[in-house]
């Protein structure tokens, strides 16, 4: 029985997870697109590479921009959260046994020692933004029901591999959840507000635009 | 008192005699030596008991030395060690981790039966 479910999740559930966030991502970043090119053409008028570059690398520092100095505490688990996210899913040890093993696809693996503080990591990260929510009057003020599904969304693949790494509860039900959270997290990524992966970058190259083309000063 | 010596040393002799039976230990994990610093505990692997349940009489495919010309697993010796053809370290052919990974997951998942995911062998 176990044998069928994994091999279910791990091949067409995994396949179709993968497909709908690449043709899912092209969809979202295309219909935007055409929407600007409708409604919005001095945005990308304005928008200039050289103006947009210079902003994204300088809000890519760590209090590099008066936003990250405004509140230490966000930006330090900001880029702690997402450093993690994207490195340990990628070069965690198993999972470049997999790259290995499924794609023929060599390369080089985090510890397992540091790879599990990263993981724990990005879950004390989850519970800080969720804490905030709760406790910090504006942010709880702009949350919705949509920002606590895809905190949970986000989180849920480092607790079910953390579990199951540890073999804490049932292994064979924590490494199925772990792989359905995984795949979840991936598809969901062009619908929901974690689509701030594929156009926040467009959002800040517009902004550094406006305010050194057009107002002629810094947006950091 | 003249009865309970006798026995005693026979009971010394028996058990004497069940080393050699005990050193003829069965395999129940994969303890590769040639994994010097492996990454998580060694493979559960009861050899009689997987065989018997997996109603394997073989030696092959597990124990094999090369393929022949059809990329069938020509029928190897026993004795002869994983590593003394697979290396730990990437060179010629299969390496050795992914020698095991390999054998073990891929007849598991045409069977439809045994361990797939890491911590079924790998139990901490």
């Amino acid at each position: 029985m176990f044998n069928e479910i994994y091999e279910l999740v791990t091949g067409p559930l995994a396949w179709i997870g993968w497909g709908i966030f690449l043709l899912g991502s092209v969809y979202k970043l295309a219909s935007l697109w055409s929407l600007a090119k409708k409604k919005d053409t001095s945005s990308i008028y304005y928008t200039k590479a050289k103006f947009g570059l210079r902003s994204i690398a300088q809000w890519s520092l760590p209090f590099g921009t008066l936003g990250w100095r405004e509140t230490p505490s966000v930006t330090v688990v900001t880029f702690v959260f997402h450093i993690c996210l994207i490195l340990v899913p990628i070069f965690l040890s198993a999972h470049v046994i997999l790259w290995e093993e499924w794609f023929g696809v060599s390369i080089p693996a985090l510890p397992n020692h540091v790879a599990d503080v990263m993981t724990l990591l990005v879950i004390a990260g989850g519970t800080f933004f969720a804490w905030r929510r709760f406790s910090v009057p504006e942010v709880a003020f702009v949350t919705s029901g949509h920002d606590w599904f895809v905190l949970g969304v986000v989180v849920a693949p480092f607790l079910t591999g953390f579990l199951a790494y540890h073999q804490i509860f049932n292994y064979e039900v924590m490494i199925v959840l772990h792989v359905i959270t995984g795949i979840a997290w991936l598809a969901l990524i062009p619908f929901t507000r974690l689509s701030h992966m594929l156009v926040s970058w467009y959002s800040r190259a517009y902004i550094g635009s406006e305010f050194q083309g057009v107002r002629h000063c810094k947006d950091w | 008192m003249k009865k309970i010596i006798p026995a005693l040393l026979a009971m010394v002799l028996v058990l004497v005699f069940m080393l050699p039976a005990f050193g003829q230990e069965d395999i129940v994990e994969l303890k590769d030596p040639a994994f010097t610093a492996p990454k998580r505990p060694a493979a559960v692997f009861k050899h009689d008991e997987h065989n018997e349940l997996a109603q394997i009489d073989d030696c092959t495919p597990c124990h094999h030395e090369d393929v022949d010309e059809e990329g069938q697993f020509i029928e190897g010796d026993p004795d002869y060690k994983c590593a003394d053809c697979h290396t730990v370290e990437k060179g010629n052919g299969t390496p050795l981790q992914l020698a095991y990974h390999k054998m073990c997951i891929d007849c598991h998942t045409e069977k439809k039966a045994g361990p797939v995911a890491c911590g079924q062998c790998h139990v901490k």
